[in-house]
């Protein structure tokens, strides 16, 4: 059984490509069931996110087996309007660790980002459901999703953050220990805020504002984010009450000025302001960070603060590709056992079935206990050689054992 | 034996310390916070030997006094950190336990073989060591956390991350109840201290009392603005800071001054 692996992605399509080859969510499972009646492939699934499209599988026969996922790729999915060096190929072990960095987020666009490993885990779901995804592939899965925790927790690829949006979530972090009884007031209706909105509702927010200059258009954002509309003019009222602000509105001039934030932090009983200023020109006059309590970043401050932790995480890149490594050899020691489960298998039925028989005409047992004691003798029994073949197996020796094993014991005649 | 367990208690203070420069790391977070844990399981073992033995130092003498204070900084510490999520703070603390316990060792050496002051307070002494050295405690937990919050707001207001520190909603929070809490208790000690003094018919105006008494004035200033006028942020916690300065000074560096023990 072969690995191996068909795709496109940001390094090898422009935009425009991976647009046309793109899978929505709800087609995934389909093209799953689809892939694997049309073909001859023992497991596939097709692996689909903003930056590439992808498809896994096992065959027996790698060489057809690619040609056949290219086929697909080109034509099922996709229109068959796509040059051949825009995809690649790649098989066994190379399969394995690409399919781990990219949980991990290694091969991402923007480093260390959250979201693939849930577009990925959304994938393994629909194979799962679909039953495409076979014993190979799930253990592929689950250890992808394991190397994508190690490194998450074991390296500071996860930690710092990288897109605006998301540093501004972080800058909130800093300041705030829960979200849950905080305000959000979102001064305009900027695409930029509106992301960072979507961050704080997953961090736990409850309560957001939205101030606009067009009452209408506040009312229609805010029915869509489960949120308050308030006109620009009550904004004084909303400052006092509000513990983030995300400004992002389209203004010559700064709209929020020290003095008004001076009027509010008189009725903020001591609570801190966390202001991210989104906007181009600023909507905050620079002075208002001044004010105590007050933490005002503006577009430059927050690149400034995504720079760093683009620094940082390429530090982690090392140590992640170790990670990487050290779980791919895991998962394939663990492939390389998988032609011993058989024999296994075989070997265990042989010996209870004459532990059983040899226990029986003694008599001294029947039924369900002659069963359990049946089953624990052949257990204790086995353990130590069948561990010992699981070793060998794994250190590439165990068709030479799993030939062996099955001769001594004349399991090859039963097949 | 018995100053053994406090060497050992504070080379375990001393262990967190230094382990906790590399508090991102899971496991050695863990082991620190163990080593914390054996360090006051070792000060304890002390208090043991150092009560159920024939006693050379009572509790009212400043080693034993300042051996409590480092324990109780430690235990204060522990408290905390069940309720609020202050681990990046957790070395600092270790650091000011091992520097209290090392002098408080230093001085259990030299006082060794001494005939123990009388101190025949009764009641009153007692109280007035225990209550006090329990404030102390907790007003250190809060000017260390104190410090810690205009560690992070001043990285904060010059638009830098501080991600290994917690965040100031929760560095406020344990400044506002630990202020509470030692400025209560530090008021029923220099209550009980002035009744000790009554009782015994001592001089109350010592160089000790007047700077006690000046530390719970300059903790006044704090207690006000965090919880009469509910004012957060950068003024208490210089206030708990610069309160906490005042009141080691009372406590420790009078005493160094004027060589007593």
């Amino acid at each position: 059984m072969n690995l191996v692996l068909v795709g496109l992605n940001h390094r090898t399509a422009s935009v425009e490509v991976r647009e046309r080859y793109s899978v929505a969510p709800a087609d995934g499972s389909g093209l799953n069931e689809k892939l694997v009646q049309m073909s001859d492939l023992d497991e596939a699934v097709v692996l689909s996110t903003c930056n590439r499209t992808e498809l896994v599988a096992v065959s027996s026969n790698p060489e057809a087996a690619i040609q056949c996922l290219t086929y697909f790729l080109r034509n099922e999915i996709g229109d068959g309007r796509l040059d051949m060096d825009q995809i690649y190929e790649l098989r066994a072990e190379a399969v394995v660790s690409h399919l781990f960095s990219v949980a991990a987020s290694l091969d991402s666009m923007v480093l260390g980002e959250a979201q693939i490993l849930g577009q990925v885990k959304d994938a393994y779901h629909a194979g799962v459901r679909t039953r495409s995804c076979g014993p190979i592939l799930h253990r592929l899965f689950q250890r992808a999703f394991r190397t994508a925790k190690r490194i998450r927790t074991e390296t500071q690829l996860g930690s710092s953050s990288v897109s605006v949006a998301r540093v501004g979530i972080q800058l909130a972090r800093e300041l705030f220990e829960s979200f849950e009884d905080k305000v959000v007031l979102l001064i305009g209706a900027g695409q930029m805020a509106e992301a960072s909105l979507h961050g704080l509702r997953e961090a736990g927010v409850r309560e957001l504002v939205i101030a606009n200059r067009t009452l209408e258009n506040a009312q229609l954002l805010a029915r869509r984010l489960n949120a308050r509309a308030v006109a620009l003019d009550d904004l004084e009222v909303e400052l006092a009450s509000a513990d983030v602000v995300l400004a992002s509105v389209q203004a010559d001039r700064p709209i929020v000025t020290k003095t008004m934030l001076e009027k509010s932090t008189a009725r903020r009983s001591g609570r801190p302001l966390l202001i991210v200023d989104l906007a181009v020109p600023r909507n905050v006059a620079s002075d208002a960070s001044e004010l105590s309590l007050v933490y005002l970043y503006d577009l430059d401050d927050l690149e400034d603060v995504a720079r760093r932790g683009r620094e940082n995480r390429a530090t982690s890149i090392a140590p992640a590709e170790a990670i990487v490594i050290e779980e791919r050899d895991r998962y394939e020691r663990w492939r390389e056992a998988l032609p011993t489960v058989p024999t296994i298998q075989k070997l265990r039925a042989f010996a209870y079935e004459r532990v059983r028989g040899e226990l029986a005409a003694t008599g001294q047992a029947s039924g369900a206990e002659l069963d359990r004691i049946a089953r624990s003798m052949t257990a204790k029994l086995l353990h130590e050689p069948l561990e010992r073949l699981r070793r060998e197996a794994e250190a590439g020796a165990g068709l030479y054992y799993r030939d062996a094993v099955e001769r001594l014991f004349g399991l090859e005649e039963e097949d | 034996m018995m100053i053994l367990s406090l060497d050992l208690a504070a080379a375990f203070y001393l262990a967190v310390a230094i382990l906790g420069r590399s508090r991102r790391d899971h496991w050695i977070a863990r082991f620190s916070g163990a080593l914390l844990g054996l360090g006051v399981g070792m000060h304890a073992v002390h208090f043991y030997l150092l009560h159920s033995g024939p006693a050379t130092i009572s509790l009212e003498s400043f080693v034993a006094a300042l051996s409590l204070i480092a324990w109780l900084i430690v235990v204060a510490y522990l408290v905390t950190e069940r309720f609020a999520r202050v681990q990046a703070v957790r070395p600092w603390v270790a650091a000011v336990a091992a520097a209290v316990t090392l002098i408080a060792t230093l001085g259990l050496r030299s006082s060794l073989g001494t005939p123990a002051p009388n101190p025949s307070g009764g009641v009153w002494s007692h109280a007035h060591v225990l209550l006090s050295a329990t404030a102390f405690s907790f007003l250190a937990i809060s000017s260390v956390v104190g410090f810690a919050y205009l560690l992070k707001e001043f990285r904060l207001k010059h638009h830098g991350l501080s991600s290994t520190l917690p965040a100031l909603e929760t560095l406020d929070r344990v400044v506002h109840l630990s202020l509470a809490l030692g400025f209560a208790l530090l008021t029923l000690g220099v209550a009980t201290g002035f009744a000790w003094a009554r009782s015994q018919d001592l001089a109350p105006w010592t160089a000790h009392t007047l700077w006690l008494l000046g530390a719970w004035a300059v903790y006044c200033v704090p207690v006000t603005l965090s919880w009469i006028r509910q004012q957060h942020g950068v003024a208490p916690a210089r206030g708990v800071v610069f309160g906490f300065l005042v009141l080691a000074f009372s406590y420790v560096g009078i005493r160094l001054i004027s060589g007593g023990a």
